[in-house]
């Protein structure tokens, strides 16, 4: 269902039509029809798996839909390969740069697409053509400096001229602000509005509200695989948007118990990261976990939180700024090292991190707990003293293997998590780091996971959720930070936000608050 | 669970595919030249059924399991060390050595003097690259490969300073002779004795038995040890590793220095069990050679025993073939070659059928 | 003067096989096979010379390196095995191919019948000088030819659209193919190159030097060859200085029997400079960012 459309509309240039896109286990486009016009800024706004990413790769060839109809300027195409889509007219700038590092501005704009004369590429034609364009859309670019040694700004420039070389009509930019500062995104958005007043179509792939309310025209906002709407940026509002894009249904509700925070646990002072090639992605961070509390960092996904979780534990260089755990400053400190300190960590992706799948489930289980005197027999391991243990997590924590020996790798990925989780638990640390704990989970296993953090909580240990789910944020949080851009945007205490307000700041919006202080 | 009986099943058939595959394209080879290639292959298993043949594929396997061994340790954790070839070769020549300048010890103390200096040998070529790897990121590949020629030029220098002056003005370069007491035993009288057909001159020794040893007790320290589980924890998900505490960098480092002190055993039942001297015709090649077995053996120290006895059959055979048939040796060579080639991409097949798998599991 | 001139015809093999390699590594395949495809190239020069003369053994050489740079492409491309293992499995098929092939064809295992090479010129106007006679006589044609293909080489890959989409290939495939750049087009090509071209060195050893072919005479240039491939940063024009490098320690190393250096010293001594280089001790080595990585077309991991 397409929004109501204007009675001054331009032609659409493209339209989509019960696009349907399906990956093993994921519905990741439910027949969406979505109409861009000629000339306009398009938003495409969603949370975390809403399909944006999934349709865009469709609408440029890298993917081919499993039902449904493009339409280029009313033609139906089929759009085979990203060649195809070039020859469409459709260009796309990628979040991570398709870019040559080594090679000049120059090189990279005309590569795939070289003037040639006698097989040799026609420099001064190539250069005179760029340096055109450049200039037409107001690119200021050093034409035979090399990319790599370009800011990012200068490269998404340079990505977005290869896309005009190439004779792009329509421009899909894939969240492109998510790797720029303030003063970048303020140029990107001067050099859209141009492009956009000079004939071409964008769309814009966000899901920060506030520029997309910024730059946009129109706005479709996606959730779950489907349209909710299509609106006029004139007659939306962040707040709007915000429902549209979290508003479901609360899947899960579990009793929980009232928060008895005791003494500080974790305390993360000034904290700053940087991510790769050195950008920074946390800035000046503080926030403090209690024992006996849920402390939620809530946020959509690429606002730092993975840098955050891996400077905690270790795995990330701090630039600045201390993380103290029990009043002890552990930067200094090896990963072992503060998971001796009584830290466990539940990491963001199961697979890469989490768990070695070609293991057993045995062997899974004293991952990070290893080198234990328990577990030791001389140099050897004690392997009646591991298979106790194991038996005794499996059951505990209702990890269903066959037998202890099954690897990992062919357990189901609520098992998986269970035997993360019954390994993490073991030891009674002080402080647990969740980061999206039930990532990919069905209830039964969400609920379980629920579960079982409140019930350490009441323990009386310190839990420190990171989640780009507000339902989870929600259900489980007693306070819950939201971090923007590498930022807290704003602390709540349980209770003082809904999801609409939670969405709100996570999308950029709300009131310009500084870091509230805890 | 059932695409995991259909993955260990495909395991187990890999290597078999691979072999047969060899086989096929080698027998085209052998057509080519207007033979048989089913006598071929005939002769060559009655030929290796007997004692002397079977004598002969133990020996040519001893050094083998060693390369094998020695490569699988670096290969486990995805260090590539190429070196076994040099490092084998600096640590016989340390070896030789330790065999003809220490003398006055009894055999036993001898024997493991001479192990001690080859497996230092072996440590001293191949700390350089593990060195460079971890504290400059210099790709072990390439400096290993250097360090062979390295090693070939260093070695062959240091035998005209220590060679054999008795031997006048002949052209044979070589280290004086051992002294018995750093000769290894032979297996012979003691098969014999058990009434195994080994014949009397077969050079095969203790080493093998060593070689055999080294393999389990690999096997076992990789299994059961602290250290072994964090390098098998590295060699399956290096980023959950390190999110586990393990220390992936300094991990890989002890492997491969023990992959260089293994590589440094590999020249020893050559030097001490047949020629008792080192001269310039030691064997080269070996470390290639173990390369392959790790490789068939898909870097399981069990694995290299049955994939180093494949090796050593067929090298055998090709002795038979050479003997008894007008079909060149090399057509074995060629086989071996091939064996490897298909057995990497039937690896390649399957890893990706792997995640296939895991993706569907997954979802 | 004979030890300039002695350095030049050493050189020519290492640099023939290093600007292969500088190819099949431009497009992002390490090539450690560099070996294997010279020793094809031995044999097969020394059959077409001795069956036609030596233009066919230079082109028998070059098509016999390219059919195992094909096998080289094939398992890595195609099928994505590691490039280093597959190098060393095709340096093992290598030499056993050849002797094969050389005791069917010549009777022996070890060596070919004589051939003769091509007919060496000298510089007209410059050979009556006697001091420069070892220098300006009886010159290899492959010489002036090697030089050549050098400076094509560099041309080549920094001028024109296929050098472009070849080292685009070798540092971002990714991004090559959403360019339209078919990926493994040019990663085939550029290992093909280094196929023949290690090949044409292969030719030259047998036809312009040792008159014949005899197992063993690479003697390791391949992996020489690698080495100043790396030497060379990548590039025809760095791999040809290394190249004389190297050759000039060669030549220096097979004249040094009186003099207080041991040869083996000298002729370790691109081995020892390459892994300066690598440790970053020298300058820092930047290969292409893709060098050695299997690619799977369309995303797929």
């Amino acid at each position: 269902m397409t929004g109501s459309l204007g009675t001054t509309s331009a032609p659409p240039i493209i339209e989509l039509r019960e696009i349907t896109k399906r990956f093993p286990g994921v519905l990741a486009n439910d027949r969406i029809s979505v109409t861009v016009r000629a000339g306009e800024i398009h938003a495409l706004v969603g949370e975390n798996g809403a399909g944006k990413t999934t349709l865009m790769s469709i609408l440029y060839g890298l993917y081919q839909p499993d039902g449904g109809q493009v339409l280029w300027r009313g033609r139906p195409v089929g759009i085979r390969s990203s060649s195809a889509a070039l020859e469409l007219g459709i260009g796309m700038v990628h979040q991570h740069f398709m870019l040559i590092p080594p090679f000049t501005v120059l090189e990279n704009v005309i590569l795939g697409a070289e003037p040639v004369r006698a097989g040799v590429v026609a420099l001064a034609q190539a250069r005179a053509r760029v340096a055109r364009l450049a200039e037409l859309h107001g690119f200021d670019l050093e034409l035979d400096a090399r990319v790599g040694r370009l800011s990012v700004g200068e490269q998404q420039r340079v990505e977005i001229l290869k896309a005009l070389y190439r004779g792009a009509q329509l421009l899909i930019l894939d969240e492109p602000t998510a790797v720029l500062v303030p003063q970048e995104i303020r140029e990107l958005f001067r050099n859209l509005r141009r492009l956009r007043d000079q004939g071409r179509t964008l769309v814009f792939i966000s899901h920060k509200l506030d520029e997309v309310m910024e730059i946009a025209d129109r706005i479709t906002v996606l959730r779950q695989g489907r349209v909710i709407d299509t609106v006029e940026t004139s007659s939306a509002t962040p707040s709007m948007l915000a429902e549209m894009m979290v508003g479901r249904p609360v899947l899960l509700q579990v009793p929980r118990p009232p928060a008895l925070p005791g003494a500080g646990r974790l305390d993360v002072r000034g904290l700053s990261v940087e991510g790769e090639r050195g950008r920074p992605r946390i800035h000046d961070v503080s926030f403090n976990v209690r024992a006996g509390e849920v402390y939620a960092i809530a946020g959509v996904q690429g606002n730092g939180q993975a840098e955050l979780v891996e400077a905690i534990v270790g795995l990330r260089r701090a630039a600045t700024g201390r993380v103290l755990l029990d009043g002890r400053d552990v930067i200094p400190l090896s990963v072992a090292e503060r998971r001796a300190a009584g830290l466990a960590h539940i990491p963001e992706d199961r697979h890469r991190r989490g768990l070695v799948l070609a293991m057993s489930t045995r062997e899974n289980l004293i991952l990070g707990h290893h080198r234990r005197r328990a577990f030791s027999h001389g140099l050897l391991r004690d392997e009646r003293a591991v298979d106790r243990f194991a038996a005794e997590r499996c059951r505990e924590y209702d990890v269903r293997v066959p037998r202890l020996g099954t690897p990992a790798l062919a357990l189901s990925g609520g098992n998986q998590q269970r035997l993360v989780i019954a390994r993490e638990f073991a030891f009674t640390p002080g402080l647990l780091i969740a980061a999206q704990p039930t990532r990919g989970l069905d209830v039964g296993a969400t609920e379980f996971v629920y579960r079982r953090l409140l019930e350490i909580k009441a323990q009386g240990l310190a839990v420190l959720l990171v989640s780009v789910d507000l339902d989870e944020v929600l259900a489980l949080a007693d306070r819950i930070a939201v971090l923007y851009n590498g930022r807290i945007a704003r602390e709540f205490r349980r209770g003082e936000a809904d999801a609409a307000t939670l969405g709100l700041y996570m999308t950029g919006g709300g009131p310009p608050t500084g870091q509230a202080a805890p | 669970m059932r695409s995991r009986g259909r993955l260990l099943l495909l395991q187990a058939a890999a290597p078999i595919v691979a072999v047969f595959a060899g086989g096929v394209i080698a027998s085209a080879i052998i057509l080519a030249i207007h033979e048989n290639p089913l006598s071929v292959f005939g002769l060559m298993a009655t030929f290796n059924m007997q004692a002397g043949s079977v004598a002969s594929i133990l020996t040519s396997a001893t050094p083998l399991i060693f390369a094998g061994v020695a490569t699988a340790i670096g290969f486990q954790v995805n260090v590539f060390n190429i070196g076994i070839e040099g490092q084998y070769y600096i640590g016989a020549f340390a070896a030789s050595l330790a065999a003809f300048g220490l003398r006055g010890f009894p055999a036993p103390i001898h024997l493991v003097l001479i192990i001690t200096a080859a497996m230092l040998g072996g440590l001293l070529w191949v700390w350089l690259p593990a060195f460079l790897r971890r504290r400059r990121g210099a790709h072990e590949v390439i400096t290993t490969i250097m360090m062979n020629y390295i090693a070939f030029n260093v070695v062959l220098y240091l035998l005209g300073l220590v060679r054999d002056r008795n031997l006048g003005s002949t052209v044979r370069i070589r280290t004086p002779l051992f002294p018995p007491s750093a000769q290894m035993p032979h297996l012979a009288p003691l098969l014999n004795a058990l009434g195994a057909p080994i014949p009397g001159y077969s050079p095969l020794n203790w080493f093998l038995v060593i070689a055999l040893a080294l393999a389990i007790v690999v096997w076992f320290w990789l299994r059961r040890s602290r250290f072994g589980y964090e390098a098998r924890a590295t060699a399956l998900n290096p980023l959950a590793a390190e999110a586990a505490g393990i220390v992936v960098g300094r991990v890989q480092f002890v492997m491969f220095l023990v992959s260089g002190a293994v590589a440094g055993c590999v020249g020893l039942s050559d030097l001490l069990g047949r020629a008792g001297y080192f001269d310039i015709d030691f064997p080269k090649g070996l470390g290639f050679l173990g390369i392959s077995v790790a490789l068939l053996a898909r870097n399981d120290p069990l694995g290299v025993i049955p994939a180093a006895l494949l090796f050593g059959y067929l090298n055998r055979g090709a002795e038979g073939i050479q003997a008894f048939t007008n079909v060149p040796r090399e057509v074995i060579t060629i086989l071996e070659a091939l064996i490897i080639m298909a057995i990497v991409v039937a690896y390649e097949i399957m890893t990706r059928y792997v995640r296939v798998l895991r993706k569907q599991e997954v979802a | 003067m004979p030890l300039l001139a002695s350095a030049i015809r050493l050189t020519v093999p290492i640099l023939l096989a290093a600007l292969g390699g500088v190819f099949s590594e431009r497009g992002g395949v390490v090539n450690i096979a560099l070996e294997g495809m010279m020793i094809t190239g031995t044999f097969f020069g020394a059959l077409g010379a001795y069956q036609h003369g030596p233009l066919a053994g230079a082109l028998y050489a070059t098509l016999g390196g390219a059919g195992l740079a094909l096998i080289h492409a094939v398992v890595t491309v195609t099928f994505g095995v590691d490039q280093i293992i597959a190098g060393v499995a095709l340096n093992l098929l290598a030499a056993g191919v050849t002797r094969f092939l050389t005791i069917q064809i010549f009777g022996v295992a070890t060596q070919s019948p004589g051939v003769s090479g091509f007919v060496p010129f000298n510089i007209p106007g410059l050979d009556r000088v006697q001091a420069l006679a070892p220098l300006v006589t009886g010159i290899s044609p492959l010489v002036p030819v090697t030089l050549l293909l050098v400076l094509l080489g560099q041309w080549v890959l920094r001028r024109t659209a296929f050098g472009l989409r070849l080292r685009a290939v070798g540092e971002n495939p990714r991004a090559s193919e959403t360019l339209g750049i078919n990926v493994y087009r040019m990663r085939y090509t550029g290992v093909l190159l280094s196929g023949a071209l290690a090949g044409l060195a292969g030719a030259y050893l047998v036809l312009e030097q040792a008159h014949s072919y005899l197992e063993g005479m690479t003697q390791g240039l391949g992996f020489i060859a690698l080495a100043a491939v790396i030497f060379g940063n990548w590039w025809p024009a760095g791999a040809l200085g290394a190249a004389v490098l190297f050759g000039f320690f060669e030549a220096v190393s097979l004249r040094v029997v009186a003099s207080t250096i041991p040869y083996q010293v000298i002729q370790s001594l691109p081995y020892v400079v390459t892994i300066l280089v690598l440790a970053g001790f020298v300058r820092r080595a930047t290969p292409p960012a893709a060098d050695g990585i299997p690619y799977r077309r369309g995303g797929e991991e």
